[in-house]
């Protein structure tokens, strides 16, 4: 555990220094890292802590990036009212959702939220009065709290990591504590908890409206950062990268979505020299660690250790 | 191992290679940047613009550049979608000091782009036409492709000259959507009654439904607004015997391709007939056919034409404009492969009906057709 | 709306019902292997699709043959899928979403690969019988559509008769109910998940032969068409091939009935949300008794 405490704060302190030593461009894709912390933050509560696998996350990215374009740019509301209106209407939807849907497990659950993602990108598609269909909405406010605007990558950078830096912190607190525990139990012997009288569906909806609600944040940031949303940013394949991002470094350690977060922003940048070739091996990486790194990357290292020692 | 390295190395090695009194390698090149969508769904656009750019590139560098200066292209590739055109626009404009923006292909990128290069005075010579309100006021952002209500006007200039009274649309949810949502409103000038609008999901590869409903209201002719092969295939299968008339985003040799059995009695309002081309047309063709060869359709000529437009604007500023300089350069009148464009007209762009050439397909070929739009 | 438009639609639907059925079928038949939900079946058309353009275009080879390839390159890639990924998992006791994962990598992996290696255009084959179209009471229907619809039923029958009174058969569902119990039977059961998934692969790529010459097959189209067999599946009970056809054919017509009333647009919702309901409302799909956990 100590390790894994060290570990954190050097990685923490590496944020923090990054800023100041980094092109621009690389910092814009540390941005964009930290959105993908975020929602990724949910998709990773949902499979490491309860088993189930979401393949509906951006369709609340884009409910709670739209909620801050039409707010702030059609309504003229704060950026701030924005999105806390987001974080909300996805909440709301997500627990209208997740009450029948959550009933089924594995497979078909899984299978059903891939269906309300693909429902999701159709209306956001359908509805153009709501969110400018095909053009999307452009000109949104930098975001500002209290009179400071957001309006430089490093400003931005600071504002985003450091909210997925303290929302990285609950969550750790939340899955060591009693309520981690109930989760887990769940997804290990869901029979047996049941019988000692703990909500399993309530404790699956809980965590399901907590992923969607992250979700909406980073959409919401997304949206004030670029000033530009479209529907092209909400489809199923970025649910799907959204997925990616706990599996890749494990799911079960919270702090693991952060190297899943940068692994999925610049390895393909890196391999975008490539050309079309860069998909394929992003999709062997994958199967690779599915197949044979169980704990994922996170995992890597615990893993040669035993070797070493055996 | 990023993908502006290999062209940086290209270009070099292109400026060795190209002797001559002019020496271009002797002074600092002149650097261009290209958002283009060379994967994703409009790659099919973003690649045959590409190979055009990059043609213009080897041919002014082999001229001996502008004024001894080589022109270096760095090409970016925004996956078709646009929050990667935003990150891909700042490297351009701030890490790589671009003089001028080549794309982007998609009309999203444009204007979420665009937003960023007018604030800069860096020009941006668009594959797309002028779209929402907004881009009226982005007097740097020009048009290299017709806009919208030019690209319908044109389709119903063809429909009403040619007897058709009522037409059915099939459209599709991206591209075609755009054009629709314009072409709605025209039908009363043009004398035309729409008698079926249906529209089918980009990413279909089913419109059977939706094409025996544009079929049932027996339309003397039938639009087909889409970026794919999809709609001609199922019209066609559901037994529909009227001409089919169709945007220029649908006339490429590998759409036509797709179409298979259908790609008969369909007529384009397009711009590059490369079999039969225009006057002045028949350069850039035969240096494309030279280079590739293979026949090049309008987006490779649009990509070819930003390039030289950029190129006969740095001709008068020199190779280091001052702020706004460039824009302001480039801003009138030029004659390009795809048209007679004016820079200066209120769409940035300044193409006109007369600048369509009409094509006939018959079994996969394209013909020019006598037919001209007034 | 005439009735001509209705019944135009409806044949549409039915051509579009017998290509969902196959892509269920094929799940249907890994599920019923190896109880796994397979999210690549729809690559494995693309794959089949593929390579019979390829063996007939590039190679110039004749139909049958460029058919027989098609199927074979399905086969093959099922069979190997399992040998290499599904197998090592198997051993050590992986989770269902393990498999989910690996699956929806797969599909993202091929169609990469297909992108890479085949191009990003959409091909066509030739039709069975032609590319013309049979005119049925005033509505056309393409001859291949027809070949497509008794194609499928034969492979529905055949996979009946082959569960009931083939050994293989038998020893597959032997297989996948109990590992244990077949084990001491003397069945090699991960034999018979090789044999399961190489089926699969067959099934699928054969779906996709006979889905190209109606629908251009692309790199692209493997998740959307996965995830209308799933729908197909899941309606039938997820684990019965007839199911599947039946499935199949109440999302087709249920499609092409909403672009009729509704907008075509939400063509897809529907679909999809008739799948959402009947998996919370009737969890062993329409046939009724065949039992999947999960549900």
């Amino acid at each position: 555990m100590s390790r894994l405490s060290l570990w954190i704060v050097l990685s923490v302190l590496a944020i923090c220094a990054l800023p100041f030593v980094l092109e621009r461009h690389s910092t814009e894709l540390m941005i964009f890292a930290a959105f993908y912390a975020i929602a990724g933050l949910g998709v990773g509560l949902l499979l490491g802590q309860c088993g189930i696998v979401n393949l509906a996350q951006a369709f609340f990215y884009g409910i709670g990036a739209y909620a801050s374009a039409y707010g702030t740019v059609v309504l003229g509301w704060t950026p701030a009212l924005g999105m806390l209106v987001g974080v909300g209407v996805a909440g709301l939807i997500a627990l209208a959702i997740g009450w029948p849907i959550l009933k089924l497990t594995g497979f078909f659950l899984a299978l059903a939220t891939l269906g309300i993602g693909i429902i999701g990108t159709i209306l956001f598609f359908e509805w153009d009065w709501l969110t400018g269909g095909t053009l999307g909405i452009g000109g949104l406010p930098p975001l500002s709290i209290a009179g400071f605007a957001f309006d430089t990558p490093d400003r931005f950078y600071f504002l985003a990591w450091g909210v997925a830096l303290g929302l990285l912190w609950l969550a750790h607190n939340l899955t060591n504590g009693r309520p981690g525990l109930a989760m887990r139990a769940v997804r290990d012997a869901a029979p047996a908890v049941e019988g000692l009288g703990v909500d399993i569906h309530g404790l699956r909806i809980k965590v399901f409206v907590i992923c969607a609600m992250l979700g909406a944040l980073a959409g919401s940031l997304f949206a004030h950062y670029v000033s530009y949303v479209s529907v092209e940013s909400f489809t199923v394949q970025r649910s799907i990268v959204f997925l990616l991002i706990p599996v890749i470094a494990g799911p079960r350690v919270v702090w693991g979505v952060v190297p899943g977060a940068l692994f999925v922003t610049l390895v393909p940048e890196w391999l975008t020299g490539f050309g079309d070739i860069h998909q394929m091996l992003f999709g062997l990486v994958l199967v690779v660690v599915v197949t044979l790194l169980p704990e994922g990357l996170t995992g890597l290292p615990a893993r040669l250790g035993r070797r070493v020692t055996r | 191992m990023r993908i502006s390295r290999y062209f940086r190395a290209a270009t070099a090695a292109l400026a060795l290679l190209s002797a001559g009194p002019l020496s271009a390698q002797e002074k600092e090149s002149i650097r261009l940047g290209a958002i283009l969508s060379t994967t994703g769904g409009l790659a099919s656009l973003g690649l045959a613009e590409r190979d055009g750019v990059l043609l213009a590139q080897k041919v002014l560098n082999a001229r001996g550049g502008i004024k001894g200066h080589s022109i270096e292209i760095v090409v970016e590739d925004d996956s078709s979608n646009p929050d990667a055109a935003m990150s891909k626009i700042n490297t351009l404009i701030h890490s790589e000091n671009v003089k001028a923006v080549i794309g982007p292909t998609g009309i999203a990128q444009t204007v979420a782009v665009g937003a960023l290069t007018q604030r800069e005075e860096i020009p941006l010579l668009a594959f797309t036409g002028m779209g929402p309100a907004v881009e009226a006021s982005r007097t740097c952002v020009l048009h290299l492709t017709p806009a919208q209500g030019l690209n319908a006007r044109a389709l119903l200039s063809y429909v009403r000259d040619n007897g058709g009274k009522t037409v059915g649309v099939l459209h599709d949810s991206g591209y075609g959507q755009v054009i629709w949502g314009v072409m709605k409103d025209l039908g009363e000038e043009f004398g035309v009654t729409f008698t079926a609008v249906e529209k089918f999901e980009l990413s279909a590869a089913d419109a059977t439904a939706q094409a025996a409903k544009v079929k049932a209201s027996e339309p003397d002719m039938v639009i087909v607004l889409s970026s794919n092969a999809t709609g001609f295939r199922n019209l066609r299968q559901v037994g529909l015997t009227q001409p089919i008339v169709s945007v220029h985003g649908t006339a490429l040799y590998d759409v036509v391709r797709a179409m298979g059995d259908a790609s008969d009695n369909v007529v384009y309002a397009e711009f590059l007939i490369a079999e039969d081309p225009l006057p002045n047309q028949t350069e850039f063709v035969a240096e494309f056919q030279k280079e590739y060869g293979r026949l090049p359709k309008h987006f490779e000529a649009a990509g070819w034409d930003a390039v030289m437009a950029v190129a006969a604007a740095l001709e008068k500023t020199g190779p280091e404009p001052a702020g706004g300089a460039l824009c302001e350069a480039l801003r009138g009148p030029y004659p390009g492969a795809f048209g007679k464009y004016d820079f200066s007209a209120p769409d940035m762009g300044g193409l006109t009906l007369e600048a369509f050439s009409y094509s006939l397909l018959t079994k996969g070929a394209f013909s020019r057709l006598p037919y001209h739009a007034k | 709306m005439t009735m001509t438009l209705v019944w135009q639609s409806l044949l549409a639907g039915l051509a579009n019902s017998f290509i969902y059925a196959m892509v269920g079928i094929g799940i249907a038949v890994i599920y019923k292997g190896t109880r796994i939900v397979n999210a690549m079946q729809g690559d494995f058309a693309v794959i089949g699709g593929m390579t019979a353009v390829f063996a007939l275009s590039s190679w110039g080879l004749p139909y049958p043959v460029g058919f027989a390839l098609g199927i074979l390159a399905g086969t093959a890639t099922g069979w190997l899928i399992d040998r290499f990924c599904v197998r090592p998992m198997m051993r050590r006791n992986a989770e269902e979403d393990a498999f989910l994962l690996l699956t929806i990598g797969l599909a993202f992996t091929i169609g990469a690969a297909v992108l890479y290696f085949a191009g990003r255009d959409a091909h066509l084959l030739p039709g069975l019988g032609g590319s013309g179209s049979v005119q049925i009471f005033g509505a056309f229907m393409p001859v291949h559509a027809i070949w497509l619809i008794v194609i499928s039923l034969a492979v529905v029958f055949g996979l009946w008769a082959f569960y009931r009174w083939s050994i293989i058969g038998l020893s597959m569902i032997a297989a996948s109910i109990s590992a244990d119990g077949a084990e001491t039977n003397g069945i090699d059961v991960s034999r018979m998940r090789g044999y399961t998934f190489a089926l699969g692969g067959a099934i699928g790529a054969l779906a996709g032969i006979l889905v190209t010459p109606l629908i251009a097959v692309s790199y692209q189209m493997g998740l959307g068409i996965t995830l209308k067999g799933f729908a197909a599946a899941i309606l039938g009970g997820l684990a019965n091939p007839l199911g599947a056809v039946i499935g199949g054919l109440v999302i087709g017509v249920s499609e092409a009935m909403a672009v009729v009333g509704l907008s075509s647009g939400y063509k897809d919702v529907v679909a999809l949300g008739i799948m959402l309901i009947m998996m919370v409302l009737m969890p062993n799909g329409l046939l009724g008794h065949a039992g999947r956990k999960g549900g």
